[in-house]
Order: structure tokens, then sequence, then C-alpha cells
């Protein structure tokens, strides 16, 4: 045998080499996937039996019992009459028609722009009576007392205030934006 | 390039043509780095090299065309283990693949998802709200194996003090027991389902050998809800097995293992169902009642929506104190139902023809038959039309046509209508009825014209009902939701014309007679219905103060979809109800119940919709 073909034995055999060694790779790497699934597929059947779990607790607290006593007690809700259903989109769309003159001023219900930046956010606080933009009289404190004053009644002033953005922010956003 | 392996394969005939291609192309791959052409098979090299560069002066032993042969034939063998190798890998991999692609058995791609198959079928009501459902419930398990694994020395403290400590946790617990039961050194359960609070506080306590594993036990999350309709299990620790109610009717389909991952579906609604036991309770409490018994059912299909017998047991812990409690007074009380049954006299009569003219008028005086004088329980006139006799409950009347109807006739409806047998329903549980058996006498007839003499079971009314407003088809209820189109065809008992005829006379009853109740408290719902106040039978006498008030109703009725019976036993004058009878009581109950559950049920209330009744009503409203 020469040199050569020996060598070219050897490169042979480290072909063959490598593919297995890529073979056990592969094979290996097979493996941790499958074994991936397996645990993703245990912790699926995990989360199910625990929300199985939560359901009948749901489903249990909010039995048909437990909801007729709660309405008796605090709702008081009663099925709506004949004359509370309506026919379609007609009828519905009477129900926005412009009042007649001399009808009772319809009830309106407050209602909230909770989106970000939206008009009702940036709007200043004006006086109900004149119409002119007002100031806290806190606001009015030298530089500082606001912040003794936050610090030492903190979040009971911004519950207790009654005047304040009806936004839905809690604790420190709501009290910057007071103190500002 | 390859010329030398070409060579070989030209001289040695064409065994193995292919094979010199196939180590071509090999060789072809590197062709370009190869130092020589026809270099690159390694066991043919001797040959081609000895042709191309001197030879080494130790390498010719033997002679040229010898050493051909033999490095010829180590070539062959080598090309043939190599195809041989490839091939016995193909074919393992085609046996594989073939393999996996026929048996059915290969190994699952989710071995874990079986566990989420219930060790029972969960029961759920036509809508899927689950009413049983499988529950790990933590409890209290002894395992001495845990601390040293021979269980010698199962505990760290005395197992008197243990003892103490649970009883701490569970002042209910029975010190004693528990402390020989640990001293004892045997395995076994403590304590069945205790709260994870508590699990935690005996975790705390640091004992290993006191575990509390979570085993899956049947729980009934809507609670006392349905709970005579759903039943119970007797749990031996390994199985579950359903007792009464559907949990029994249903048993083989929970417990078998192919079908129990698929919910049952019953054909109750548990908004219905909610809302009826509501209704009931609080009627119940007002009028003092001591049960009561309630169905729901769909006319056309048979299906009960809702069915409630109070006082009810809680499935989850069934006490002691409840077990009387567990009979379904639905379909296994009878009574003698009264009144509710003279609508029925008169749909034997308009089917018979022997009632042609509604606005007919007949005597109302005292009837006497088998030695006896029958009056009206309120004197309305001596002259009523069939009409005013239903809403003003009139016994002679309804005698009278009963008497004209015949016992033979009479009987035969009444067979029909399934008033002789145990109502067909799946849960065991049902009673046979009282009947008298054929031929009817004549005062067997006329008092079975106002429901005496025979007894039934609500559920037996409902049917009936449902027969006589559905156009006339009788149905057995069921208990398993029907698939749209499913419904069993049914017998004819009434012709549709006199269904017609008798959906009038109902909402005129529950208009201007004694249901005036049901209809006030569900307007818009077009309700139409009877009500019965039978004396109770005791020792042989019928008591005027124990009575069975029944309504039975149907709504809506220019299209009667949906029966509901009410009966109330032995309701009392209270602060609340004016009078004991059904007027007072068993009425309201329905009115409220329509008009809750009414519009969950696809009923919408309309008070510009009812059936015609303006042939039929002035008679009402003329005093005679």
């Amino acid at each position: 045998m020469t040199i050569a073909s020996r060598k070219r034995q050897i490169v042979w055999i480290v072909a063959l080499v490598l593919g297995l060694a890529v073979f056990a790779a592969l094979t290996l790497r097979v493996h941790m996937v499958r074994n991936d699934v397996l645990r993703a597929d245990i912790t699926i059947v995990a989360l199910k039996k625990q929300k199985q779990l939560l359901e009948t607790e749901f489903q249990a607290r909010a039995s048909q019992h437990q909801l007729a006593r709660w309405n008796r007690v605090d709702l008081g809700f009663v099925a709506p009459r004949a004359d509370q259903y309506l026919d379609g989109r007609k009828q519905l769309a009477m129900l926005g028609q412009p009042v007649a003159p001399g009808a009772p001023s319809p009830i309106r219900v407050a209602s909230l722009d909770a989106g970000e930046g939206g008009a009702f956010a940036q709007r200043e606080m004006v006086s109900p009576i004149s119409g002119k933009p007002i100031t806290l009289a806190s606001l009015d404190a030298p530089e500082g007392a606001g912040d003794v004053f936050a610090d030492a009644f903190g979040d009971f002033l911004v519950e207790a205030s009654p005047i304040r953005q009806a936004k839905a922010q809690t604790g420190p956003v709501l009290l910057a934006e007071s103190v500002e | 390039m390859n010329s030398g392996a070409r060579a070989l394969g030209a001289e040695q005939g064409s065994l193995f043509d292919t094979v010199p291609e196939l180590l071509g192309a090999a060789s072809r791959a590197r062709a370009p780095s190869a130092p020589k052409a026809g270099a690159s098979i390694p066991f043919v090299q001797p040959y081609s090299a000895s042709a191309e560069t001197p030879a080494r002066p130790y390498a010719v032993p033997e002679s040229l065309p010898a050493m051909r042969e033999r490095l010829l034939n180590t070539a062959r063998t080598r090309v043939l283990f190599l195809v041989f190798a490839f091939a016995a890998f193909a074919l393992l991999a085609i046996v594989q693949i073939a393999w996996l692609g026929m048996d059915g058995s290969a190994r699952p791609n989710r071995p874990h998802a079986g566990s989420l198959v219930p060790p029972r079928g969960e029961i759920v009501d036509r809508n899927g709200a689950p009413l049983a459902v499988a529950y790990p419930a933590y409890s209290l398990y002894f395992y001495p194996q845990a601390m040293d694994g021979t269980g010698t020395n199962p505990l760290v403290r005395d197992p008197a003090d243990l003892a103490r400590e649970l009883k701490a946790i569970f002042p209910d617990m029975d010190q004693e027991a528990v402390a020989a039961k640990l001293a004892a050194g045997k395995g076994g359960f403590l304590r069945q389902r205790i709260l994870p609070e508590e699990a935690n506080e005996v975790w705390a306590l640091g004992e290993v050998a006191l575990q509390s594993p979570a085993i899956l036990d049947r729980h009934y999350p809507q609670g006392r809800l349905a709970s005579h309709v759903i039943g119970g299990v007797a749990d031996d620790g390994e199985t579950q097995t359903g007792t009464f109610g559907m949990e029994q009717a249903l048993d083989k389909q929970l417990s078998d293992p192919d079908l129990r991952a698929t919910p049952s579906a019953l054909s109750i609604d548990v908004r219905v169902q909610g809302a009826l036991e509501d209704e009931m309770n609080r009627g119940m409490k007002l009028a003092d009642a001591d049960g009561a018994a309630g169905v729901v059912l769909d006319v056309d299909t048979g299906e009960v929506i809702a069915m409630a017998s109070l006082p009810d047991f809680d499935p989850n812990r069934v006490a002691q104190e409840d077990a009387a409690n567990t009979t379904n007074r639905v379909t296994f009380l009878r009574g003698e139902l009264g009144s509710v049954f003279k609508p029925v006299t008169v749909a034997a009569a308009l089917d018979a023809g022997e009632i042609t003219d509604l606005t007919a008028v007949w005597d109302a005086s005292p009837v006497e038959t088998g030695g006896k004088v029958f009056e009206d329980y309120e004197d309305k006139g001596s002259r009523l039309t069939i009409p005013e006799a239903l809403a003003y409950s009139s016994n002679t009347v309804t005698m009278r046509v009963a008497g004209k109807v015949g016992g033979k006739q009479l009987h035969k409806v009444w067979l029909d209508l399934g008033l002789n047998r145990p109502v067909d329903i799946e849960i065991s549980g049902t009673s046979k009825p009282f009947f008298p058996k054929a031929p009817w006498s004549d005062m067997t007839t006329k008092i079975a014209a106002y429901g005496h003499g025979f007894n039934v079971t609500p559920l037996h009314l409902a049917n009936a009902y449902a027969a006589m407003v559905n156009g006339g088809i009788m149905r057995p209820a069921t208990l398993k939701k029907v698939e749209p189109g499913q419904a069993v065809p049914g017998t004819r008992v009434f012709k549709a014309s006199t269904s017609q005829k008798m959906r009038q006379l109902l909402r005129l009853v529950a208009k201007h007679g004694t249901g005036r109740n049901a209809n006030a408290a569900a307007t818009g719902f077009r309700v139409g219905g009877k009500t019965g106040s039978a004396e109770k039978l005791i020792n042989g006498r019928y008591s005027s103060t124990r009575i069975i008030a029944t309504f039975a109703a149907a709504f809506p009725m220019d299209r009667p979809r949906y029966v509901v019976v009410v009966a109330l036993d032995e309701p009392k004058v209270t602060h609340a109800m004016a009078g004991r009878t059904a007027y007072f009581n068993a009425a309201p109950i329905v009115g409220n119940l329509i008009r809750r559950a009414g519009p969950m049920l696809g009923v919408r209330p309309d008070n510009t919709r009812d059936v015609d009744v303006s042939d039929l009503e002035y008679l009402l409203k003329v005093k005679r």
C-alpha cells in the first residue's frame, strides 16, 4: 500500500466518523426536541388540570343557588317586562330620536374617556360656575409644601380628594399630577 | 480518471457494472484535488499505481497476475460488503416505515394526554355547563414506609402527641382512634377530603409519613341544584358506581374507557333549573308547605328542561338527615292531583265528539252517583258553559261531561296518556300509579274526570298536558338531550283540532279563571293553565286542611313549547298566603318561573300576540 492510498483510507475513515458523529448529533438533537415536546406536553396537561380545578371552583362559587342568593340580597334584578324588549333596529334607533319640545330632559350618565391623551385628559379643570380655569388651593402653596402634604397623607389624599381626574390610575401617577 | 475501475469492471465481466459507477461518482467529486487520474479508489490503487509508478523493491513477492487476482477479490468483497450494508439499512428503514404506517400502536405523540380523561365521565347540562365532574380532592393518608422505607419507625414524635396535634387541625377527629392507627403502623386513609389549608397545616407538622395525595373524587359544582336528577355515586376506593339518578342511568356510558372522555349531556338547563328551584323554595316557604315538586317539559321532544323536588339534599355530602330527601317527588310521590285533570276530561269529550259547541250550557246542579252527592266547591250558578266550568273549576259539569263520554272511552284516553303505568324516564325511582281496573263504574268515571280515584305523579300530569297542547302527540319524557330532529315520533292521543281548542280553553282559565295569578306574574308570555287543589286521603277520609296544590301550565299558548307543573304538598294559610289552594300558592310560582325562565328558553314576552280566544272570551264576562 502506498502512502497516498493510506491517506485516502484515512480520509474515508474520517468521513465515516464525521458522518457518524453528525448522525449521532442529529439523533441527540431529535431526542432533545422530542423531550422538549414531551415536557411541554406535560406542562400543558398540568395546566389543563389546573384550569379544570379553577373552573370547578368558579362554577361552585357561581352556582345558580349562589347567584340567586346574591341577587335577592344585593342586586335585586328582575326579569325584563314585555315592553322592555325591542323588536329590531328601527325600534332601537327610535330611542335615539331628538327629544320633543317640552319633554323632560333625558337622564345623562357619566362617561369616561380613558384613552391615552384623550380630550378629556388634556382639558383643564374649570369652574362649573364661571367656566374659568381653576387652580387647586394646595397647588398655590409654596414650593415643596405639596410634597410634604402628599408624603403625610399619601394615598389617602388621592382617594379622598374630590377634585381629580377620573382616570384609571392609582398611587404615584395621580399624586404626581395633582402636585405638579 | 476512474479508468482503472472501469477497466477492472470491463475485464471481469458485468458482475459489478454498476459498482464502479458508484465508486466513480465518489471519486469524481474529489477529482480536482486528486493528485493523479484514477488514484481515488483505494482498493484498486495497488494495481493502477504499479502501472504508473516505479515498483518498490520489497513489494513484488508474487507474480503480477496472481496479485492482480487477489486484489481484485479483495475489492469485490469490500464492494459486496458495502452493497449489503446499504441494502440492509434501506430494508431496515423500509420495514420501520411500514411498521409505523400499519401498526396503530406506534408510540403515541402525547403519552400524557390520557391523564386528562376522567376516571368517570362528566355530566353536563344541555348547554355544556358541568353538573358532575372529577375533582382532585386532598385526603390525609398515613404511609409508614415514607420515613425509612421499612415502616418500622414511621413517626418522628409519639403517636398520641401527633394525634393531639391532628385533633387541633381537625376538631371533629376521633383522637384515640387516630392515635391507635398511628401506633399500629399500618398505612391507610386517616381522612377523606381535607381542605388545602388543612393539608398545609398537616404538612407543617413535619411528619413525612402523613401525606395528602389529591384523589379524583366525584364533585357536583352546582351543589344542591338538580340533585335528584343527577343522583349520586358509591365509591369503593377503586371505582365509582352510580347509585341513583342519572349517575345510575348513564353508568355504563360514564365508566366506559372509550366513551368517558366525552361528557354526557342531559336535557336539563341549569339556568331554568336554578330559577325553578329558587321560585319553588320561595313559594314553599311563603305557603309553609311540607314539600314541592316541579317540572318543565319541552312539549315537542319530551325533554325535561328542569325537574326539582324539595326539600333537596347536597350530593357532595349526603348527610344522614338528608337521606329521606333523596326521594324524587316528581317521579315517585303519587297522589290524587284533582282538578288539573278537568281539561283532560274536556279534551277527551271534544275528541269523542261529545262536546261540539263550547258555548252550549251545561247543568251545574249537584251530581248523584254511587249513592253519594257531589257538588261544586263554590257555587257559580246552576248553568255553566264549558269555558266557565273550567275557569271556575266546576266538579259537577266535568262529571256530567265524563258521564256523556262514558267510562270506556275515558279509560282509554287515560291509558293512552300512560296514567296507569310508571312514567317513562331514564332514572329509577318511579312509582306505579294507583289506577282503578276496567271496566270503570259510573262513579269511578265521574270522579276520575276531576282527578280523583287514581294516584299519579306530577310527571304523569306534565306528560298529559304536553300531549294536550302540542297537537295531540304523547311522547315519553327524557332526561337525555335530544338533538334537533331526533325526537321520538310519539303516539297520537288527541286530534290536532282538539289540541287547538284546548289551547284556547287553558288560556281562558289563566286569563280569567283560577290561573289568574300565573298570568299576572308572566305578562306577555301567553300562559295557559289549570289549578288543582286535591284533599289528601288521610286514613280513608279526605282532609280539608291537608291538600296537594297543583298548577299545570303551558306557554306560549299561541304555539305551546313548554309545560310547567308545580305541586305543593300541604301548603298552609299563612300571613303571606290568604288561602291554601293552588290559586294562592302554586300559580304564582309558575308565573314567576315563566317570567324568569321564558327568555332563557327562547320565548320572548310579547303583549301584542296571543292565541285567539275572542270566540269564547265573552262567555266568561256574561253573568248568567
